[in-house]
């Protein structure tokens, strides 16, 4: 294709880049299972204090 | 030998900010399924317009200057009116594209170092060379070998088949149309009638 000669030089900065943003990558979002709630600690049962035996005077 | 400074000494060098708006047509490829087009220049082996991005000159003569060069031939062609593009080879898609960096203005168009389409729509090739592109609006979209996408009138379809051009598939041309700009995120193309 001929465009003839060239007439002069034209330096364009332009403020904004004449192009669209790049498509956005979509990634499948799931869900975040819920969080299960912590069992309760199990205490192991203290040891009865063993009776005192009295002793006699 | 002359060189770029020698010769651009002798041409005026204007600055500005606004992007200089031009007419541009381009081949165009994509899968059997139709997805993944692609804007291709119209000269074999240049690099494609990919979408979403900035299409950068470069030159293929010569690695030792930057496109364009005033003494080459290099960078990415546009011209100021659209009847001139009746004269370039096999153009399937017609656009507006915006021009910046650096830009040589010729007598009939432009060579510039970055560039991207701001408007576009498919065109029957054939009705184009024949008359006005506001005529040349395609029915079909003709899906070839090496992935080539050629859209085409109704009437040139049946041409083409009768030269034993039958296409392998065939795509509504207003699907492709669609799809071509939303891919490169552009408007239509209203051509002035």
């Amino acid at each position: 294709m001929d465009i003839g000669l060239p007439k002069r030089v034209i330096e364009i900065e332009p403020a904004t880049l004449p192009v669209p943003e790049p498509a956005p990558i979509l990634e499948p979002t799931v869900e975040p299972l819920p969080a299960e709630p912590e069992p309760a600690p199990v205490h192991a049962p203290e040891p009865e204090d063993a009776p005192t035996r009295e002793t006699p005077a | 030998m002359k060189t770029a400074n020698s010769v651009a000494h002798a041409l005026p060098v204007d600055l500005t900010v606004e992007p200089i708006l031009a007419w541009r047509s381009w081949t165009l490829t994509g899968r059997r399924d139709g997805e993944g087009l692609l804007l291709r220049p119209v000269t074999a082996g240049s690099r494609a317009w990919r979408p979403r991005e900035i299409a950068q000159a470069t030159c293929r003569l010569a690695w030792s200057h930057e496109a364009p060069n005033l003494d080459c031939s290099c960078g990415l062609h546009a011209t100021r009116e659209i009847e001139t593009l009746r004269r370039t080879r096999c153009p399937a898609v017609l656009g507006r594209v915006a021009l910046w960096g650096r830009v040589i203005e010729h007598e009939l168009g432009y060579r510039a170092r970055f560039a991207y389409p701001q408007r576009l729509r498919l065109i029957c090739q054939f009705c184009f060379w024949q008359g006005h592109a506001a005529a040349s609006t395609p029915d079909v979209v003709a899906w070839y070998a090496r992935d080539l996408l050629v859209p085409m009138c109704v009437r040139h379809l049946g041409v083409a088949e009768a030269n034993g051009m039958k296409p392998r598939r065939v795509f509504p041309a207003a699907l492709v149309d669609l799809r071509l700009r939303e891919t490169y995120a552009v408007d239509t193309l209203v051509v002035p009638a």
